[in-house]
């Protein structure tokens, strides 16, 4: 299957601001996070796919269409916005039901879907209540709703998680999973990093304006060779573990972080796995734990970013 | 012997065409407005003022008209009563200027042009809300009068008829005018209260000047009416119902009028064209 997104040394100008600066990359199918930090540009990528910002240079496909203009691509995304701000006046229903019925959709079907999307992100009981009585979180929830009402191949959430309440995260996320297993594709922009990785590895890094990474986490990684690899070791013998694993080529730091484990860092981690139950049994050492900190999407942004 | 497979074909929803899809903007834009106290007083008073005023008018007809016959001309009171002007204006600037202002704000444009409508689809859904509404000030009354005047055997029954008519497309160019006007200003900025007080800016801003500046004490110069809308408009009306004399000529001032209208309606679309929804 093509790419669901492709952008190819995509930079856009907001005067002498730039926001996005040579941006390429591809969205595969299935979930992809867009994760960086206020300002990378995320957003304005989100507003370029879907057509309502114009890029100033470079090329951009959203299902192998150019967004720009493309009325009937329209049909085929769905669109959660990053701002908070909707029409408070109306209940979450009206509010789901009248962008349903600027797809095109008859107004008992609108009805319908309406319900049922508002069903689907948990807000059944609150769906009659005007929306400026409603959190943040359940906010977010109607925007979720909106934006997969209509059946769309591909859902554009831009920071669908922000400032949302513990259960709302839980059933945002719930909800985008269960619509990518069922075939939809998603593009999801976020900092709350730890948050992404319950829902997928793939992810597309993005600093500056420009794509700095992409793929799977683990896979990306694997490619940070220059960054030493954490490993933290769980024992009471913080001491003693340090002094074995010093003698170690590839361990360039080691630190010890608390009383009862520390932090190694290597520049093989694969060595480092493969010797260590070795160097433990041959020491008499005493390890539980071993934990990569390296694992989260956090660590491997902090590195790629400097 | 051979067996047939049954084929299936997905039945998909059939989706509804443009003008219903800009009928749920204007029924979403003017439910929005009847429940804004700003706009309510606007529509209400507006309204009560200008019929009210109206209905005095052919109730009085006889005794402010003394000596004169109640013909066509009759009607062009009505048509230049101020109230008309005041509250046109109130309700371009209080319910127009937010028109498109208050959705660059509020990010609800990021919504709605995420849904399969264009530009000039989301405009021309916002200029029916517009006009519908100003329509109450600047048409009902007209046409009211002249009906009322039938009704109470005022005046003869083409009389009244071809003042209805006339009211009909005296109105609309006010209404056309001002709509333009406003959703042009609020398409130039998220602040809804800079297009309201550019809607009285143009309005009195040029009509005010123009009259000082006209007048036998100043420049004693009747052509600087052009400028002012008001004026136009009056100068139309008074073409309209025959009224005779007047300092400027209704074809230029139509032509001005409805000049002014395109282009203002065609810079707005060029606008929404181009607009690029930037995040806030």
């Amino acid at each position: 299957m093509s790419d669901v997104v492709a952008a190819r040394d995509l930079s856009k100008w907001y005067g002498e601001v730039l926001g996005l600066n040579g941006f390429t990359a591809t969205f595969g199918p299935g979930i992809t996070g867009l994760v960086g930090p206020n300002g990378a540009g995320k957003s304005t990528l989100f507003k370029i796919l879907i057509g309502q910002l114009r890029s100033d240079k470079g090329d951009v496909r959203l299902l192998a269409e150019d967004p720009w203009n493309n009325v009937p691509l329209k049909r085929r995304f769905g669109y959660c916005p990053e701002h908070n701000q909707v029409y408070g006046w109306m209940t979450a229903t009206r509010f789901v039901e009248t962008l349903l019925r600027l797809d095109g959709l008859p107004a008992a079907d609108a009805r319908t879907k309406a319900s049922d999307a508002l069903e689907l992100v948990g807000l059944t009981k609150a769906k009659d209540r005007p929306l400026r009585t409603y959190s943040r979180g359940m906010r977010q929830r109607a925007k979720l709703a909106q934006a997969l009402a209509h059946d769309p191949e591909v859902l554009i959430l831009d920071e669908p998680l922000s400032g949302a309440d513990p259960i709302g995260r839980v059933q945002i996320l719930r909800t985008i999973s269960k619509y990518a297993r069922e075939g939809g594709h998603v593009l999801m922009s976020t900092h709350v990093l730890y948050e992404i990785e319950r829902v997928t590895e793939n992810i597309v890094l993005i600093h500056n304006g420009k794509g700095i990474a992409s793929g799977n986490l683990h896979a990306i990684r694997a490619l940070i060779d220059k960054h030493p690899h954490a490993v933290r070791i769980d024992t009471p013998q913080p001491r003693e573990v340090a002094q074995a694993v010093a003698g170690m080529d590839h361990v360039v730091g080691i630190e010890m972080s608390t009383a009862d484990g520390l932090l190694v860092r290597t520049r093989q981690p694969d060595a480092f796995y493969r010797e260590l139950p070795e160097i433990v049994v041959d020491h008499g050492l005493d390890v539980r734990g071993l934990e990569s900190p390296d694992d989260s999407l956090e660590a491997v942004f902090r590195y790629l970013v400097g | 012997m051979s067996i047939s497979l049954p084929t299936y074909t997905r039945r998909e929803t059939p989706l509804l065409g443009r003008r219903d899809r800009l009928r749920t903007i204007v029924s979403t834009g003017l439910r929005r407005e009847f429940k804004r106290p700003a706009a309510i007083f606007t529509i209400g008073v507006g309204t009560a003022i200008t019929t009210i005023t109206a209905i005095f008018f052919v109730l009085f007809a006889p005794f402010l008209l003394q000596g004169q016959p109640l013909d066509l001309r009759f009607f062009y009171l009505p048509a230049s009563n101020l109230a008309v002007l005041f509250f046109v204006t109130l309700m371009a600037s209080v319910v127009g200027a937010g028109l498109i202002a208050d959705d660059l704000d509020s990010m609800a444009l990021t919504l709605y042009l995420s849904r399969p409508i264009t530009p000039s689809d989301y405009l021309i859904a916002k200029a029916a809300i517009l006009a519908a509404l100003i329509s109450m000030i600047s048409v009902l009354p007209l046409f009211i009068t002249p009906l009322l005047g039938l009704l109470l055997g005022l005046f003869p029954w083409d009389t009244a008829l071809a003042a209805m008519g006339l009211a009909v497309v005296v109105g609309s160019v006010l209404t056309a005018w001002y709509t333009s006007i406003a959703l042009f200003l609020s398409s130039l900025t998220r602040r809804k209260s800079y297009a309201a007080a550019g809607v009285f800016g143009v309005t009195f801003g040029l009509w005010i000047p123009a009259q000082v500046l006209a007048a036998p004490t100043a420049l004693n110069s009747p052509d600087l009416l052009y400028l002012a809308p008001w004026e136009d408009f009056l100068a139309i009306a008074r073409g309209a119902y025959g009224v005779a004399g007047g300092p400027i000529d209704w074809p230029v001032a139509l032509a001005i009028l409805v000049a002014i209208t395109v282009l203002a309606g065609l810079a707005t679309y060029l606008r929404m064209r181009a607009v690029e929804v930037v995040t806030g």
